[in-house]
């Protein structure tokens, strides 16, 4: 009753503008606002081999079936065959003690059961995490690193493309993974275990904010950082043992209060928002390019996903569009990014008033704006110019301007807007702006300049020339006491 | 009566060929035991060059280095023990020599490879069906102890109904997987990758008879 009471205000409070997306929403995920339960008949799991599995493995590798005998799957009878059963065609199948398994379980696989979770997150960023960026790694991992590095670091959040050898054994250079963007041999995208601890497959694990601090941490997406430096950070810490982390359902504003994490706001459902296993749906824009764009999110007929900066042509429902691989794929449905953003905001909402939410979405907005207009555009536009005067090799990294241009918005820029995004006052600045800043006026611009030479003014100045906010730099008699040298003091003190 | 009966059949020829006899049937029983243990000796199995590929894979697994100082030869895992069974699987071993003379160029490493799937399938079939004998020979199955902490759990209690081969294969050649999951696209693009052919030349020569 309580629930009904508080939905129905909720519903209220947000207005007729607010029905029609959640209604889209609603449509869109075809789904209801709880955790999807199962719907396969039961008789479809508990594979009679199981049991042979577990008594071997609970002494060949206790600690595994151990964490299997506390999970749910246990207490509802999956045993290790429903998920790790193969077909014979498959390309990473193998006989196991008679059986044919496959080591890895693909989202494909636990698709069989968690049908609506699997085809949520196919198409979503984290499931083209590594699709995404195949293309850019040799040119830093390979050339700046080496290719032995892909295993250690970029594919254990990325993913790797698993390679199944012609012996039958998982390539040792792509598996082990669990990286979020893992290319399965049977296609599928993704790795519920990135987030999922195996063999526990833990509820309360996965809501926590360490389920993200594998991957969103470090000075290039210092999420869990900014998170834990932010107010939502700090009550969540105070108050975690009043999350209700273990509940069957956990919508936000009714199964807890205390505090939102990462999956609150980027996943879970929140009064009558759906939950989604689509992370980046609810994302107005991308925060990880060298210059930010609002975008549209195109959903295909077949479930791919493909984002559409603003600006660029947008299709219809039911148009035909090519995407990045190539394929052509028709139009379901879009989300525009005043429609993601909406769909964010509800779940500030359950503890935020309206003005409140609005007011700082605006505040983050105008950060993402700023760094656009006053340092990645610019940045970018003296970098096109280099590039195209034959002054820069087109070989990523071989000349050093290229770290820093590369630095300037994949992690300093990505600091600053992440920590807007996020509520962490010094991530904004200090480890973000004032970095940015610090970087473009005293590293980016004279590396330009001398890299220029002769045509510095008409490829780098003509460039800060045009943009309002560098215009400071033509007054240098401007003091001011922060460095301790402002004129009047300084003469006071003679 | 009987007796005297009986004693008029030995007779001197019959002491004479029932000494030759019984010495030439010890000598020929010599005889297959020497073989057997000639026979099964390394340097028999690879006089033939095409064995050559499978002894350098042998030479770097557990059962040629093992800290021990116990080293199973060819014969030791490939002929079963006893004296019958042993001079059986010679025999039969003799077609492996009739392929090397009449078959597909196995001195060739890239047919080797290509044809070593088929190889590996027919030893694990031999295993499964002799029940290990040759595993069994070194191996007692309730004295393994092993280094985890349960692999001799694992060999009391999770071994019913299986032998040694059903689990453990690719141990000492070259890893082929399983019959039932073998693919042989994949294996053949493996091949090609190995050794810089072209795609599709594996298929090839498979499919040509031998050249003349």
């Amino acid at each position: 009753m309580f629930g009904v009471i508080q939905m129905r205000k909720g519903f209220e409070t947000i207005g007729g503008q607010w029905v029609g997306v959640l209604v889209l929403l609603g449509w869109m995920l075809a789904g209801p606002a709880l955790a999807e339960p199962v719907k396969l008949d039961p008789r479809h799991w508990g594979h009679e081999a199981g049991e042979k599995c577990v008594s071997c493995h609970s002494k060949a590798s206790s600690g595994l079936a151990s964490q299997w005998r506390e999970s749910a799957h246990h207490a509802a009878g999956v045993n290790c065959m429903d998920c790790h059963q193969a077909e014979r065609s498959d390309p990473d199948s193998m006989v196991h003690e008679g059986q044919i398994i496959a080591t890895i379980v693909s989202p494909k696989d636990c698709g069989r059961c968690h049908q609506k979770e699997y085809e949520e997150q196919q198409g979503s960023v984290h499931a083209e995490a590594f699709a995404l960026i195949e293309a850019r790694l040799p040119a830093l991992a390979d050339h700046v690193g080496g290719p032995i590095m892909r295993a250690a670091s970029c594919d254990q959040c990325h993913g790797s493309r698993v390679g199944v050898q012609g012996d039958g054994r998982l390539d040792p250079a792509t598996w082990p993974n669990s990286g979020i963007g893992r290319i399965n041999p049977d296609g599928s995208k993704g790795s519920c275990s990135a987030c999922h601890g195996r063999h526990r497959f833990s509820k309360a694990q996965a809501r926590e904010p360490e389920a993200c601090v594998r991957c969103h941490s470090g000075p290039d997406s210092p999420d869990k950082e900014i998170f834990e430096a932010s107010k939502h950070g700090m009550v969540y810490a105070a108050h975690r043992h009043e999350m209700n982390l273990d509940a069957p359902e956990w919508v936000a504003g009714r199964d807890y209060t205390a505090a939102p994490t990462c999956v609150t706001c980027h996943m879970g459902a929140a009064g009558k928002l759906p939950s989604t296993h689509d992370v980046g749906m609810r994302n107005a824009w991308s925060l990880n390019s060298p210059v930010s764009n609002r975008q549209f999110l195109v959903v295909f007929e077949d479930g791919a996903k493909m984002e559409l900066p603003e600006g660029a042509e947008i299709p219809k429902r039911g148009a035909e569009l090519t995407r990045l691989d190539g394929t052509v794929g028709q139009v379901k449905t879009l989300a525009a990014p005043d429609r993601r953003r909406q769909a964010m905001s509800m779940v500030c909402l359950e503890c935020h008033a309206k003005s409140f939410t609005e007011s700082f979405m605006s505040q983050f907005d105008a950060v993402v704006e700023l760094f656009n207009d006053k340092f990645g555009r610019p940045a970018r536009d003296v970098m096109a110019g280099l590039y195209a005067a034959e002054l820069l090799t087109p070989t990523p990294f071989d000349e050093p301007i290229e770290f820093t241009y590369w630095e300037l918005w994949h992690d300093e820029g990505a600091r600053a807007r992440h920590g807007a995004s996020m509520m962490s006052p010094n991530h904004a600045w200090w480890e973000g702006m004032y970095v940015v800043g610090r970087n473009f006026y005293a590293r980016f611009l004279p590396e330009a300049r001398a890299i220029a030479g002769e045509r510095a003014d008409e490829l780098v100045d003509a460039v800060i020339g045009a943009v309002e906010s560098h215009q400071w730099l033509n007054d240098p008699g401007q003091s001011s006491p922060i460095l301790g040298f402002a004129r009047d003091t300084h003469e006071e003190a003679e | 009566m009987a007796g005297s009966g009986l004693f008029s059949v030995i007779t001197r020829p019959v002491v004479i060929a029932l000494v030759i006899g019984g010495i030439g049937g010890m000598v020929f029983i010599g005889f297959l035991n020497e073989f057997h243990h000639f026979a099964s000796r390394n340097e028999f199995c690879t006089s033939c060059h095409s064995m050559t590929f499978a002894e350098t894979v042998y030479q770097q697994s557990a059962h040629y280095n093992s800290a021990s100082g116990v080293r199973a030869s060819c014969g030791d895992c490939h002929v079963s023990p006893g004296l019958l069974a042993s001079t059986w699987d010679h025999v039969v071993g003799a077609t492996d020599f009739f392929k090397q003379l009449f078959g597909e160029n196995y001195d060739d490493p890239v047919i080797n490879a290509l044809h070593l799937p088929e190889s590996a399938f027919m030893a694990r079939e031999w295993f499964r069906k002799r029940d290990s004998a040759s595993c069994r020979y070194c191996h007692v199955q309730e004295a393994i102890q092993g280094e985890r902490t349960h692999t001799a759990a694992i060999h009391r209690e999770e071994t019913e109904g299986k032998t040694c081969i059903d689990c453990h294969t690719n141990l000492v050649h070259r890893p082929v997987p399983d019959e039932r999951t073998f693919k042989r696209d994949a294996w053949n693009r493996m091949i090609e990758e190995e050794f810089g052919l072209e795609p599709g030349t594996a298929d090839r020569l498979l499919a040509k008879p031998r050249p003349e």
